[in-house]
């Protein structure tokens, strides 16, 4: 839960009570130096690091074919420092923080689409999903980076293998789901929640306990901003939204769908790594709130 | 696990055993990372302080055209010289790695310290490139200065500073 909030919106996390004792004049103060000197060193890092880039850059030229490996340390640098500061600075100027019904990437660039919603409290939305067929995805630690190195190479399947985090309301998905295609590590269905803010409303005034936000995962590709690899989505994501509320009320009888007609109303555009995204724009609210939690477990290995 | 009961007291033994990682919050790879490439810009500085040593005579008279052969006072004079650097860079150099430990175990002052002298020696280093033509290349402060930049960038990241500025216990 680390990446939370962004450099310009005042640092929430600074913002916050973080200590019982001083009083507001003097924690306010003391914060705010230091939000200073940290958003000093963010951007004169990312200064840095073009430096960095370039000096790379120009010894790959001095090393004959040695210089390829400069070359791929050059890109290495570009894709996963540079580009990503500087997109994490100039987002942050740019890039609205209230609701647009997109997530955000890592570096701040807009992510997937909020496609879906959910009513219901959270170990209901779980038995659900379980039942649903649903794999929930383990959180990004080592210990799961090193098993997607492990089952890469041994081309074993990982299912609750992790998803790459993105923020809504400045904080990373609560959890996520994914399904996997058979045999093929490069596909797979996903979709992340987000809880919502107490009393918080969409857009036209609906409360609904949950956002969601799912794509599939078509093949694994460049991004086009971050130059980083990573997974390509399926462009229309109504496809993926559909498969989810079907498999989920399929599964769970008790379950109802209500839909927001024309929510996000078809835009077409990119998610974070330059994939094209369209949509119709509905969005359908999915309760789940008379969803037994207990049996969940037990009824999903059965159905298996 | 056995159920003991509990004693009266708190055992003082608490307040020198390590600290239990707070729940809020993992140790994020950035932060680790960090510490691990202040280690590393300790041994390019070891590895440095090494080669000074080896090569110090043969620099001094090649380079300087010190007689350290002819004349006995200055030999004795140019040892005591390198023994004060070797010691001072050594001291310089274990304070840096007491650093990389305070940094891998969350503290913020530490962090902001190593990212001070980081930029102080990037800032260095851009004024001798860009204002005097000094070339860097991998033989001469490229290693040095691509550390100090990961370690700038790896600190200041979201993450690490999220982290150094947690709640403590």
């Amino acid at each position: 839960m680390g990446e939370v909030g962004a450099e310009a919106s005042g640092d929430p996390i600074g913002g916050a009570p973080v200590d019982e004792a001083p009083t507001p004049v003097e924690r306010r103060r003391r914060i705010s130096f230091n939000a200073l000197l940290d958003g000093f060193f963010f951007v004169y890092a990312g200064i840095a690091a073009v430096w960095l880039a370039w000096l790379v850059f120009t010894e790959s030229f001095a090393f004959g074919w040695f210089g390829i490996l400069f070359f791929v340390a050059f890109w290495l640098v570009l894709a996963y420092l540079v580009l990503p500061r500087l997109h994490r600075i100039l987002t942050t100027i740019y890039v609205p923080d209230y609701f647009i019904g997109r997530a955000r990437t890592s570096d701040g660039l807009l992510g997937d689409p909020v496609n879906l919603a959910f009513d219901g409290d959270e170990a209901s939305l779980h038995a659900a999903m379980a039942r649903a067929g649903w794999t929930r995805a383990d959180d990004v630690t080592g210990a799961s980076s090193w098993r997607i190195i492990s089952s890469t190479i041994t081309r074993r399947s990982y299912d609750e293998a992790p998803v790459s985090p993105l923020f809504l309301f400045g904080r990373q998905q609560d959890f996520a789901y994914q399904q996997e295609v058979a045999g093929n590590p490069a596909k797979r269905h996903h979709v992340r929640f987000w809880h919502t803010p107490d009393g918080w409303l969409l857009p036209g005034g609906r409360r609904v306990d949950w956002l969601a936000a799912g794509t599939f995962d078509r093949a694994v590709g460049f991004s086009l901003f971050t130059l980083q690899i990573t997974h390509k989505i399926d462009a229309d994501i109504d496809i993926e939204r559909d498969h989810i509320v079907d498999t989920v009320i399929a599964a769970n009888p008790e379950a109802r769908v209500d839909l927001l007609a024309d929510f996000s109303t078809g835009y077409h555009s990119r998610n974070g790594g330059g994939d094209t995204i369209s949509t119709d724009g509905d969005l359908p609210v999915v309760d789940v709130g008379a969803v037994q939690a207990a049996p969940a477990a037990g009824e999903t290995e059965v159905a298996r | 696990m056995s159920v003991e009961k509990r004693a009266a007291f708190e055992s003082p033994a608490v307040l020198v055993a390590p600290q239990p990682e707070p729940s809020m919050m993992r140790r994020p790879v950035a932060t680790t990372f960090g510490a691990v490439l202040v280690v590393l810009r300790v041994l390019a500085g070891v590895v440095w302080l090494i080669s000074l040593a080896v090569l110090w005579r043969k620099t001094l008279i090649e380079d300087l055209g010190v007689p350290l052969d002819s004349d006995l006072e200055a030999d004795a004079g140019s040892n005591a010289v390198l023994a004060v650097v070797l010691v001072v860079g050594g001291i310089v150099l274990a304070v840096e790695l007491v650093f990389a430990l305070l940094i891998f175990r969350g503290s913020n002052w530490a962090r902001i310290t190593v990212m001070i002298f980081a930029t102080l020696s990037i800032t260095g280093s851009a004024f001798d490139y860009f204002g005097t033509d000094t070339e860097i290349t991998l033989r001469t402060t490229l290693i040095t200065l691509a550390l100090d930049i990961l370690v700038l960038l790896a600190l200041s990241s979201r993450n690490a500073r999220t982290y150094a500025r947690r709640r403590k216990q």
